[in-house]
């Protein structure tokens, strides 16, 4: 850059907005009116002109309302004219242009993402999923067990009767808020061995391995328990909510770098989100249990004789340790 | 404005002078786009997102003016309030379709039909967007095209590539990008490209022949390997290091890969291409390229994604500083086009959806 010959004189390059062409010149601020002279002369009030923001690489530019504008490289020369005009940088340019002001920002980011992932997205989900009719919960799951049957499960082959029993024992059971919806208690043999789940059609599967592994009829109870726990809970709108707002905030953060990478934070961070889910359903039975004066004990058996199939870890899997679960209802009692 | 022959360096057009290699600098850096970045991702989450509008016209504004060439730098003139409309758009639109297969297959498939009717439309918007809103020199940019050509392009020839089994990949491409680059204009002067079917084939031909051929030769030898450590009757530690391995040689094979197809195909696409007489230059090389990727995935992970502007201004730097223009004669002379407006929709929607055009 020249060294400029006026005091508060800033070289820069006009461009007139209508051809390419360029024009050297000078500019310099007198009063409220900004003033270029050079290749070409030109004359405007200050308060027209639009003002790049500040940025320590970038080139400032200074725009005319009709289109034409200035490029100016001498950043120093520019930010003391700017200063002395009167013109104030954002808040957020200068929270941008300090090292301070970006570090406090990294760090309420990262407050920020760690609160609604660990709070407020829960809450919203849960929110949102008692707010929705069961009937839409309902449409979620229509057609899993058609395609289950197809390849996973083979008719049952317990004796209807026995079947009809444990339908009738469960349904004596009064649940913790007197509030039930609308289930079905359905049996099936399975290529995938001991097995309860709940789909959000309103079927609970329980599989003919799962009920031959429980002690008694009253841990089947508690497993039937837990499994409407996650019903009545809304878990599956809920997990559905959670793990789309996850992976949609991925999706944002990493996704310009590699799809790939932006699919492992989800995976991860929706293993606290099962757990949760998990520990909903076990605090379900326990109070249902409860309710109807059967003995935790029974519920208790059941992580105990699944615990005997696990080998799972607490911190890689989807479902709380059986351990750690058998402690938890133990306490409860 | 007329189109020029295809001769690089002939004497034809408006320009009378020596061509001048004018290579395109990029000023911007790491640790000041982290601190753009941060503030932005900070109100953006605080907003619920409805700061992110702003934060692309910041960033868009801080890189275009980042970029030089011969002396003079690029300028981003998208509105906010454009965009954040066309983000909503999006995201409604977005919603409604991933609601309407979980609610019935047959209101999914309807939406599924209303998207491939609508998309064509918006990509060709948003490339309208793009262009209309960047200038250099005072000089907008901007995007012809007609309706029918985006649903040609962006619908009926992906379509038909799709029954085709993907071997008119190479064809779509060339056309895509004849289509993009002929109807692009700077003011009132057309872009014109000149790579014919046969480059594109070749490019990809070369690809796949490597990423097979290599792919065959890792198999052989890395999985060779790991069946000796089976054989061998090694330990259970050994033998899962020797799988892992294999997977590892594969991935980081395919890595290298990747690299050197994007680097043929942009010089391909950039060497074909001129603004009147003036032929752009673009010189990536294979070794650079994988370096930066490499080393900037690498990077985003170890920090967990804090690396992420660094490794958007390096591989950015690195394509932008490797493309040049041979101007032929002065810069001076392009007149810009009478006013046009143009829609943000298509701009949110092709944000959102992650397409990339550039390449």
């Amino acid at each position: 850059m020249e060294i400029d010959s006026q005091p508060a004189g800033v070289a820069a390059r006009y461009f007139d907005g209508h051809s390419s062409r360029l024009y050297h010149v000078n500019l310099v601020v007198q009063g409220d009116q900004a003033l270029i002279s050079g290749d070409i002369e030109r004359r405007c009030p200050l308060v027209q002109l639009h003002v790049s923001e500040r940025s320590s690489h970038a080139v400032r530019k200074v725009s005319f309302p009709d289109g034409a504008y200035l490029e100016i490289a001498d950043q120093a020369a520019f930010n003391s004219l700017l200063h002395d005009s009167g013109h104030r940088d954002s808040w957020v340019v200068r929270l941008q242009q300090s090292w301070r002001g970006a570090l406090l920002a990294l760090a309420a980011t990262l407050l920020a993402l760690w609160f609604s992932y660990q709070y407020l997205l829960p809450l919203a989900a849960k929110g949102i999923a008692y707010a929705l009719p069961v009937s839409v919960e309902r449409q979620l799951g229509q057609g899993v067990l058609d395609m289950l049957d197809r390849h996973v499960f083979e008719p049952s082959k317990l004796a209807a009767a026995r079947q009809d029993a444990l339908r009738a024992q469960f349904a004596r059971l009064a649940t913790p808020d007197d509030t039930v919806l609308e289930h079905r208690i359905i049996f099936r043999k399975s290529k995938i061995g001991p097995n309860a789940f709940a789909l959000p059609s309103g079927d609970i599967v329980l599989t003919d391995e799962m009920v031959k592994l429980m002690p008694d009829d009253q841990a089947v109870m508690g497993v039937l328990a837990h499994e409407l726990g996650h019903l009545q809970r809304r878990h599956l709108t809920r997990r559905i909510i959670q793990t789309s707002a996850v992976g949609a905030g991925a999706a944002l953060l990493l996704g310009d770098v590699s799809t790939v990478v932006a699919t492992l934070p989800p995976l991860l961070l929706d293993l606290k989100y099962s757990r949760d889910v998990e520990r909903e359903a076990d605090d379900y039975a326990i109070a249902m249990l409860r309710h109807n004066g059967i003995a935790l004990e029974h519920l208790a058996q059941v992580f105990v004789a699944l615990g005997k199939l696990d080998t799972d870890t607490p911190y890689l899997s989807s479902h709380p340790a059986s351990a750690e679960r058998v402690a938890r209802i133990r306490a409860a009692q | 404005m007329e189109l020029d022959s295809n001769h690089p360096g002939g004497s034809n057009g408006a320009g009378s002078g020596a061509i001048n290699r004018e290579a395109i600098t990029f000023s911007a850096t790491g640790s000041e786009y982290f601190r753009i970045w941060i503030v932005n991702l900070l109100l953006s989450i605080v907003t619920l997102g409805i700061y992110s509008a702003w934060a692309k016209v910041r960033r868009n504004r801080y890189f275009y003016s980042s970029t030089h060439l011969a002396g003079s730098s690029f300028e981003y003139h998208g509105n906010a309030v454009a965009i954040l409309k066309g983000r909503i758009a999006a995201v409604v639109l977005i919603a409604a379709y991933n609601i309407a297969f979980q609610v019935s297959p047959f209101i999914g498939l309807i939406m599924f039909v209303v998207m491939a009717a609508v998309l064509p439309w918006l990509v060709w918007k948003s490339l309208q967007f793009k262009l209309y809103n960047t200038s250099y020199r005072g000089i907008r940019f901007g995007f012809g095209g007609s309706a029918k050509q985006a649903y040609k392009y962006f619908l009926w020839l992906p379509l038909l590539n799709m029954f085709t089994g993907g071997l008119m990949t190479p064809f779509l491409h060339q056309r895509l990008k004849r289509f993009q680059h002929t109807e692009s204009r700077f003011g009132t002067s057309h872009f014109s490209f000149d790579a014919t079917v046969g480059s594109f084939y070749k490019t990809y031909l070369l690809f796949f022949a490597l990423l097979f051929g290599g792919f065959l030769v890792l198999i052989f030898v890395v999985f060779g390997s790991v069946f000796a450590s089976f054989a061998a009757n090694a330990g259970d530690a050994s033998k899962a290091g020797s799988i892992l391995l294999a997977i590892g040689a594969l991935y980081l094979y395919a890595f290298t890969v990747l690299p050197l197809f994007l680097t043929m195909i942009q010089n391909l696409i950039w060497n074909h291409t001129r603004l009147q007489q003036h032929q752009f230059q673009s010189q990536l090389t294979w070794g650079r390229t994988t370096f930066v990727m490499l080393t900037n995935l690498l990077g985003i992970v170890v920090t967990l994604g804090l690396f992420t502007p660094f490794a958007h201004v390096r591989w950015l730097k690195y394509r932008l500083e490797s493309t040049a223009l041979l101007a032929q004669g002065s810069l001076d002379e392009f007149v810009a086009a009478t006013g046009q407006q143009v829609s943000a929709t298509g701009e949110g929607v092709v944000d959102l959806l992650d397409f990339d055009l550039s390449i």
